[in-house]
């Protein structure tokens, strides 16, 4: 029998973890993910979250990249990606103060949902079958959230990855 | 309006290959008399011949290809361009721009397969983008640290007209170029190099492209280092110099990898740092209490080895930087260039010359004999490649060309004939083992046809050669597909393609025949029957630190 571990909550990465966390503002285009990508994937790295959207400049976008730098020094992946000529700008979050967000949307079966309202859960919609929430918190707050859901009889989940922003004062 | 932005930048010749999607740009080339294009026989030659044309003339080499499998023969000439920071532009064929994704005919997804050896790429669309691409691509294949650039543009934007605008300027915000030298930690490094007890300087290709031969040269007299170059940064100092280590690396001299191997401060100028310079990495320069990287590129700063101070420059301006601070020389000096001294007695360059075969060094010694500094000499892969590393005293940059960090065998022929076009001054030299010769052979074509002076020296050992030498010393001795002796009579196959040919099976006749071949105008080629049992030496064994060479056993 295998045996089913639970798996292990997301951690905030601090500077001694492998995990970077980069935002980049790169050149909107057809290849751009691609390359992004493709030069993650090519040093042996590995992408632990990203999330992708418009930025305020026209024609660029924003990236946040959770990475595992693996075996490599840990300033080789924003190294390996300022190498690409679509990507503008990147800033290595790790360790700094910053906003981490992310979003999870939920169906749950059970109707008696004040454990999630208290948390700051929101309600998108309701139907026969269930109640459909939202939450975004912190990756260590929403992967709590998700243990909660459990306790509601999860119909359906969708994680995001994060969004990040340097937090000034 | 692609050919005219080829000759806005100066383009002298063009390597292709024409097909359904690249029809458009062949139908007007003949309205361009001063693009010549070259026909080659397949691809990945005419990508091999970009290469050797932009090593050899210092300027960029251009492809043509058209969509699906041709633009897909390009991969290994644009990956081994890309190792080892050619620049090229390579110019494929696309669908239209309407079927790109419905699984045309000849359609590829070029850009996918491609972006992983080239510097940069485009897909081109629409025609209001092409002049702009086309003058950015140069920009960024030539710059910095150079490398191939593929445009891949739509067969409908090809046949578009469009008014002619020539960009002006170019804006490339996300192309960040490293120029400046840091001045602090150019002080710290020179000071650290002339402080040291036992400093050795080892040189790669950085120091070629960015034309630092006399810097370095000043470098190394001004602090009394050794200067080692990497099989790539062969000719950026001269062999027969007292301060030259030779070659370093895996097969690097002996007295060479003693020096890292004891060195206390060790520069690394325009390179890499590569398991082929390390060997076993935890064991390289065990010694060095301060390494110093020079490089262009950022990201090679502690990919291999951390420095403790980083130069992110330009080889050439970071060494002048670096010139004034050097002071006075630590007096042990003379004592560390007496013991490299001692080392190169203890070590060697040998090789047997008395069983009775004709050995692959004889051949070389003879070449260059012959040749001096005043040849190119362009190697394939495997043992060929380091005989004529090691065997050469090159003393000028630019004269050895070999594919260093792909390791592409059948570079040799297409990488020759494009040097020849791009140095129509010096006689050029193809020297390559049967195995790499046969891959790319279909080529002798375009020597004959262009009656290029490209003489081809065949180390025709009856196997592959480097394969079978590492199956017998760390693969217990089993000799696995390595047997050649079913290959065509190499005399006879270049007579099929128009172009004399000589063998060779003894040493008295080695003489003779490069007579032959410097008498003959055009492309020769002499197939030397060697020794099949010669091998390289020396050799780190694979896995092993530097400091386990273990060399050319002392022949009676």
């Amino acid at each position: 029998m295998l045996e089913v571990k639970p798996k292990p909550a997301v951690t905030a990465p601090t500077a001694k973890s492998k995990v970077r966390v980069l935002s980049l503002l790169v050149e909107d285009g057809p290849n751009m993910l691609t390359k992004v990508s493709g030069a993650v994937r090519r040093r042996g790295f590995h992408v632990r979250g990203i999330s992708v959207g418009p930025s305020r400049q026209p024609g660029r976008s924003r990236i946040t990249l959770e990475i595992d730098h693996g075996h490599a020094e840990a300033d080789q992946v924003r190294k390996q990606l300022e190498r690409l000529v679509e990507v503008l700008e990147v800033e290595d979050l790790t360790g700094n103060e910053m906003h981490s967000r992310e979003l999870v949307v939920a169906k749950v079966a059970a109707s008696e949902l004040g454990a999630l309202l208290e948390r700051g859960a929101r309600i998108l919609s309701t139907s026969s079958d269930g109640t459909t929430v939202e939450f975004s918190g912190d990756a260590d707050e929403v992967s709590d959230f998700v243990h909660e859901l459990a306790r509601h009889g999860i119909v359906d989940v969708v994680r995001s990855g994060p969004v990040v922003m340097r937090r000034t004062e | 309006m692609i050919l005219e932005a080829l000759e806005r930048e100066g383009v002298e010749y063009i390597f292709g290959y024409p097909g359904g999607a690249n029809l458009p740009i062949y139908q007007h080339l003949h309205e361009h008399p001063k693009l010549k294009h070259i026909l080659v026989r397949h691809e990945q030659g005419a990508a091999h011949m970009a290469d050797g044309y932009a090593r050899a003339s210092g300027k960029p080499g251009v492809v043509f290809a058209t969509s699906g499998p041709g633009a897909l023969n390009l991969v290994t000439g644009l990956c081994t361009a890309y190792m080892d920071s050619v620049p090229m532009i390579a110019i494929t064929g696309q669908v239209n721009s309407t079927q790109v994704g419905r699984d045309a005919f000849q359609e590829s997804d070029v850009i996918g397969a491609t972006s992983s050896v080239t510097k940069h790429s485009y897909l081109v669309t629409k025609i209001d983008q092409l002049p702009r691409v086309v003058h950015e691509a140069f920009h960024i294949a030539t710059t910095g640290r150079p490398g191939p650039v593929l445009i891949d543009v739509c067969k409908d934007v090809q046949q578009a007209e469009a008014e002619r605008v020539t960009p002006e300027y170019l804006e490339i915000p996300g192309y960040k170029l490293n120029g400046h030298v840091n001045l602090d930690r150019a002080r710290q490094a020179a000071q650290a190099l002339g402080r040291a007890e036992r400093p050795v300087i080892l040189a790669g290709h950085g120091v070629l492209l960015s034309h630092a031969e006399r810097e370095l040269m000043q470098m190394a007299e001004a602090a009394a280092a050794p200067v080692g170059t990497t099989l790539l940064g062969i000719g950026a100092f001269p062999v027969k110099h007292p301060l030259s280590l030779h070659m370093t690396g895996f097969m690097g001299t002996g007295w060479c990898l003693k020096a890292v191997q004891n060195a206390d401060v060790l520069m690394m100028v325009g390179m890499r740092v590569d398991d082929r310079v390390t060997a076993k990495l935890s064991e390289f320069a065990p010694n060095v209490k301060t390494f110093i990287h020079v490089d262009i590129d950022e990201s090679e700063m502690g990919k291999n080895v951390r420095p403790h101070i980083e130069l992110v420059a330009d080889a050439r301006l970071a060494l002048e930087a670096m010139l004034p601070h050097v002071g006075k020389v630590e007096e042990h000096r003379d004592k560390w260039l007496a013991q490299i001294d001692a080392w190169r007695e203890e070590h060697p360059l040998r090789y047997r010359h008395s069983n009775g075969q004709l050995q692959p060094q004889d051949v070389l010694i003879d070449m260059y004999r012959r040749a001096k500094s005043e040849a190119i000499v362009v190697a394939d892969v495997g043992q060929n490649q380091i005989w004529a590393a090691l065997w050469w005293n090159y003393d000028r940059p630019g004269l050895f060309i070999n594919s260093g960090g792909s390791g592409t065998m059948g570079f040799a022929l297409p990488a020759a004939i494009g040097a020849k076009f791009g140095r129509p001054d010096l006689p050029v030299w193809c020297v390559a083992g049967e195995g790499g010769f046969v891959m790319t052979a279909q080529e002798l074509s375009v020597a004959v046809e262009h009656q290029l002076d490209v003489k081809i020296v065949l180390l025709n050992n009856f196997s592959l050669g480097m394969v079978r030498q590492f199956q017998d010393d760390f693969y217990g001795g089993v000799r696995s597909q390595v047997d050649l002796t079913h290959m065509p009579d190499f005399v006879k196959l270049c007579e099929a393609y128009g172009l004399p040919a000589l063998r060779v099976e003894k040493f008295e006749d080695i003489a003779p025949s490069f007579d032959a071949a410097e008498r003959t105008k055009g492309p020769f080629l002499i197939d030397f029957r060697i020794d099949p049992e010669a091998n390289v030496y020396p050799i780190v064994p694979l896995g092993k630190g530097l400091n386990e060479f273990r060399e050319a056993p002392e022949y009676a």
